[in-house]
């Protein structure tokens, strides 16, 4: 299978949300396949399509450690980006590469992070609906969406995780469970660096992952960049969406 | 008056829901959380449809499959009989 492999660096959720939605926009005409690496400059909280932006988000709290804040077009919960490598997967639903099946895709586009973790020496298993476990716990969380017949299915792999920072950004139902939230979480949740010992870095992973994807997913990789048209068309989404407060607050 | 729920779905997501109502029926209702339907969009329409509906588990069940049927809507971690008993449990 032929895709276009994109390392973007590091952008700031609006830019990283507007390059998957004008990526995923151009592939309902050009029906190109589009792996994309990428990371999270600020630090971000995204939020899921259905969820509340005030209910879910210490808005001040975020502008106070200027984290950005934002809503995806996917479902699934709240996200803290900050060390991880998240990638995004956009491709035609042609019934072969990617199934109409939703459970059988995020299981199929699953198995990429699963051979890249592997690479590093990390034995990992899907869980359905969305995610990926390591050593009984969380390590990959992954959403996806279909537009006019083209998934876009993003997710990240966690490098590190900063449980209390991440509450002190999200709002939790009563004060005095957020210690309580803490240490669920950090019993649920896990990081590169926290099953190896060590610390991995960005590209280190990116590399692995992409290395991953490939052996699993059967891809061949043609490397590439934006085009104009795409970069024009995220440039627009960034200003008159995902920057805005019709957009982040909508729900 | 406002009402309002959390609900952890048995085997699913967790459902938010911010609800008015008159004489049992739904006036409004805000339908929130970490769970997936497609398509998207199709949120709006299912709160709207909602409008007017007697707050019973059975009726809200029925309402609900209808819905998901006649609008072609999948639901991953959320389904009839969850959402019915997060709009039921609304204080």
């Amino acid at each position: 299978m032929k895709v276009r492999l994109l390392t973007t660096g590091f952008k700031s959720a609006y830019e990283n949300m507007a390059i998957d939605e004008a990526v995923l926009i151009h592939a309902q005409k050009n029906h190109q396949s589009t792996l994309r690496f990428y990371g999270w400059k600020p630090a971000a909280i995204s939020i899921g399509y259905f969820q509340s932006l005030k209910e879910e988000v210490d808005i001040n709290e975020c502008q106070k450690q200027q984290v950005d804040y934002i809503r995806r077009v996917t479902g699934g919960g709240a996200v803290f980006h900050e060390a991880e490598v998240t990638y995004s997967l956009i491709a035609p639903v042609d019934g072969q590469f990617i199934s109409q099946d939703i459970i059988s895709s995020y299981k199929k586009i699953c198995q990429g992070i699963i051979e890249g973790l592997k690479i590093l020496g990390i034995e990992s298993q899907f869980v359905p609906l969305n995610d990926i476990i390591a050593s009984g716990k969380k390590i990959s969380g992954n959403a996806q969406t279909r537009k006019k017949n083209v998934l876009l299915q993003h997710g990240t792999i966690l490098l590190d995780v900063n449980v209390e920072k991440m509450f002190h950004l999200l709002k939790v139902p009563l004060e005095k469970l957020r210690d309580k939230l803490i240490k669920d979480v950090k019993q649920r949740v896990v990081g590169v660096k926290d099953l190896l010992g060590k610390q991995v870095n960005f590209e280190t992973c990116q590399e692995a992952l992409i290395k991953g994807f490939e052996k699993a997913l059967k891809l061949e990789y043609e490397k590439t960049l934006l085009t104009a048209s795409e970069l024009a068309m995220a440039q627009e989404l960034k200003e008159k969406k995902y920057s805005q407060p019709e957009w982040n607050l909508m729900r | 008056m406002i009402k309002k729920s959390v609900y952890k779905i048995p085997e699913g997501k967790l459902v938010k829901i911010g609800l008015e109502t008159v004489d049992d029926k739904i006036k409004k209702i805000k339908i929130t959380g970490d769970f997936f339907l497609y398509p998207e969009e199709i949120i709006s329409k299912l709160e709207e449809s909602l409008v007017n509906c007697k707050i019973n588990k059975e009726f809200l069940i029925k309402h609900l499959d209808n819905f998901w049927k006649i609008n072609q809507v999948d639901c991953f971690g959320i389904n009839s009989s969850g959402l019915a008993e997060a709009i039921l449990t609304a204080k």
